[in-house]
């Protein structure tokens, strides 16, 4: 079975964020890792070869960006990695990169697509269903438990009425929820290897796919800060009344 | 001149950092309550494969440099100085002589298990009147045919209550003090070698510590750890310097969670309307911390390197072994004071920086003894 897992460098959950003055740009703290969720759906990659053999191949799509990513997944036990490394996506939107990974799964085949239900910087949750639809593949988002069929999975995910349990034929794509498999910590001889690890590389146009043109950002706005803590004394009934008053009308919740 | 890690250096104590930032840091209190090792953990750690970290790769290591041996000590013991101490003791002074003079049935049956984890080593040189003082060993080692007499109690062993192997310190003559010790390597289950009394730590608390008595225990031939009798100290200085560095790496990891625990009070607790890092005398302190922190890392790191080139800087060790111990102690006090009372409660970490600060005051040589050596040295210099 040969698996495909997409995944994302995105910074580091503990990295400095600083919106620019006026909010034309924002820096981020060059500590990068791979996406919360994508690192789920490497685990879960490698449990399914586990169970039915094949390979897990990591991909991975931007502008000098994905090999850290890329590196992790192969620490962990991926058997290889790809990356579209192309400066014509810098700036990209969510379909230009889907565009780009759905073309290299393409060019490559394989049984079986996973991808992380969403990344942790911007929390999109586009590129599964966008190289699911690109590929023509059935589409599963946010699966909490999987096992492999022949030529076909049975996956789990949860709803506002429960546990909702389906099948889908191979070729599939499915996005991790946490809680799919837990991930492990790399075997430091698997990581040492790993950075020294150089993927292979393609471009749009090897891909035969044209530049994108980059998404305008109108400006960039830190989160608001939290406004000052209003502390309420008296007997519990007073409270309780002056309370739902301030929630009702100063809060504006109720 | 060149301050900077190598990129594989770096990248290693990332991988690190996040190893301990996964498995130990989550399971500290635990580890520190229970005075045990969780059984699960030294698995899963172990499993990872960083403890032949500083041997051959035909052994399954990774033939490390000193320096990036200490951030791997440094990084563990950023996450719990008990389960630091448990990994290194199977890593560094537990298996070094079996690694350097253990015959290949010996390595096969004791050194490649103790890397992988699936065995504990120790080290004993403590007894009750020597420590500091190995002239003063009296665990006997006496000739007989085909091998050795071993006969003595050793105290303050880590991980010796738990050990499969032990390199204990013995002497062929009391009377020749130095001249006389030689290093054995003693397996569990020999007749006559038996744990002894458990000792209750305050602090570093995780691996089991304790006596480890020795009653008429024969062992052959092949486990005197040495190319002839009476090299004991010798063999130790080559890995005294390593040994005290990394003390002192331990020291600096400790230091770093508390003076970041420190920190992040001193930015939350507010005292009269604002931050109390926000008044004069805590940032003070935070001062102090670290600049005393940066100190004791140049210091490690430096020692570390010369290592690393082939030199013998015994006297540096030695001081950066004692600086970086002395500055975690003060972190750790400062931490506790930053906290108010919480840092004298046990839901707070505060208390355990406290508590496991000091125990490495007495690993690689008591400070009072550092001291009296160093200051030996330099006055000996002309």
């Amino acid at each position: 079975m040969k698996i495909a897992v997409l995944v994302k460098e995105v910074p580091d959950l503990e990295a400095l964020v600083k919106v620019a003055e006026g909010g034309a740009s924002v820096e981020v703290e060059k500590k990068r890792c791979l996406s919360f969720f994508d690192e789920i759906a490497v685990e879960a990659a490698l449990r399914a070869k586990a169970a039915r053999g094949g390979s897990v191949v990591a991909i991975s799509a931007g502008a000098g960006t994905g090999v850290e990513a890329v590196r992790r997944a192969l620490a962990m036990g991926a058997d290889g990695a790809l990356l579209v490394d192309d400066p014509a996506l810098g700036g990209a939107d969510s379909l230009a990169v889907a565009r780009a990974l759905a073309a290299l799964c393409r060019r490559e085949g394989f049984d079986l697509v996973l991808a992380g239900r969403q990344a942790t910087d911007d929390e999109a949750g586009l590129i599964g269903p966008m190289v699911a639809e690109l590929l023509g593949l059935p589409c599963v988002i946010g699966v909490t438990a999987l096992e492999l069929e022949d030529g076909a999975a049975r996956v789990s995910r949860e709803t506002d009425r429960g546990t909702e349990v389906l099948r889908t034929p191979l070729p599939a794509l499915l996005t991790a929820e946490k809680g799919l498999a837990e991930p492990r910590v790399p075997q430091v001889m698997g990581l040492m290897k790993a950075m020294r690890a150089q993927p292979p590389k393609v471009t749009l146009a090897e891909l035969g796919l044209e530049a994108p043109a980059p998404t305008p950002v109108a400006g960039y706005r830190g989160p608001a800060k939290r406004p000052p803590v209003k502390l309420l004394e008296g007997e519990p009934a007073t409270v309780a009344a002056e309370l739902v008053k301030s929630l009702r009308e100063e809060a504006r919740v109720l | 001149m060149d301050f900077r890690l190598t990129e594989e250096q770096e990248f290693f104590r990332t991988a690190v950092a996040d190893t301990v930032d996964r498995l130990i840091l989550p399971r500290v209190a635990e580890i520190d309550e229970a005075d045990a090792i969780p059984a699960d953990l030294w698995r899963e750690f172990t499993g990872l494969g960083y403890l032949g970290l500083r041997y051959p790769e035909e052994l399954g290591g990774m033939n490390a440099d000193p320096v990036t041996c200490m951030l791997f000590y440094e990084e563990l013991a950023r996450g719990s100085v008990g389960f630091a101490q448990a990994v290194i003791m199977n890593m560094l002074m537990g298996t070094h002589f079996l690694y350097r003079f253990g015959s290949p049935a010996l390595r096969e049956r004791c050194l490649l298990p103790a890397l992988r984890g699936d065995k504990i080593a120790t080290m004993c040189f403590t007894e009750d009147q020597s420590g500091s003082d190995l002239a003063s060993t009296r665990t006997l080692a006496q000739k007989v045919d085909g091998g050795w007499v071993l006969t003595g109690t050793k105290n303050w062993i880590t991980n010796g209550p738990t050990a499969d192997f032990a390199t204990v310190l013995a002497t062929t003559d009391p009377a020749k003090g130095m001249k006389a010790l030689n290093f054995f390597l003693v397996e569990k289950g020999t007749a006559g070698f038996r744990p002894g009394q458990l000792l209750h730590k305050l602090g570093a608390r995780g691996p089991a510590c304790g006596e480890l008595v020795l009653e008429e225990v024969f062992v052959p031939e092949e486990n005197l750890l040495g190319e002839e009798p009476g090299k004991g100290v010798a063999y130790l200085g080559e890995i005294l310097n390593e040994v005290r560095c990394m003390t002192g790496a331990m020291a600096l990891g400790m230091a770093r969670t508390a003076y970041a625990d420190g920190l992040e009070y001193a930015r939350k607790r507010q005292a009269f309307g604002k931050p109390i890092g926000e008044y004069q005398l805590i940032r003070a302190k935070i001062a102090q911390m670290a600049t005393d922190l940066e100190a004791a890392r140049l210091m490690v790191y430096w020692v570390a390197w010369m290592i690393g080139q082939g030199q013998n800087p015994r006297k540096e060790a030695a001081m950066a072994k004692m600086f970086a111990t002395e500055a975690c102690l003060k972190v750790a006090d400062e931490v506790t004071r930053i906290y108010g009372a919480n840092g004298f409660a046990s839901e707070y970490g505060p208390q355990r920086y406290f508590r496991d600060a000091r125990f490495l005051l007495y690993g690689g040589g008591t400070h009072e003894i550092i001291q009296d050596f160093v200051g030996r040295e330099i006055i000996r210099e002309r």
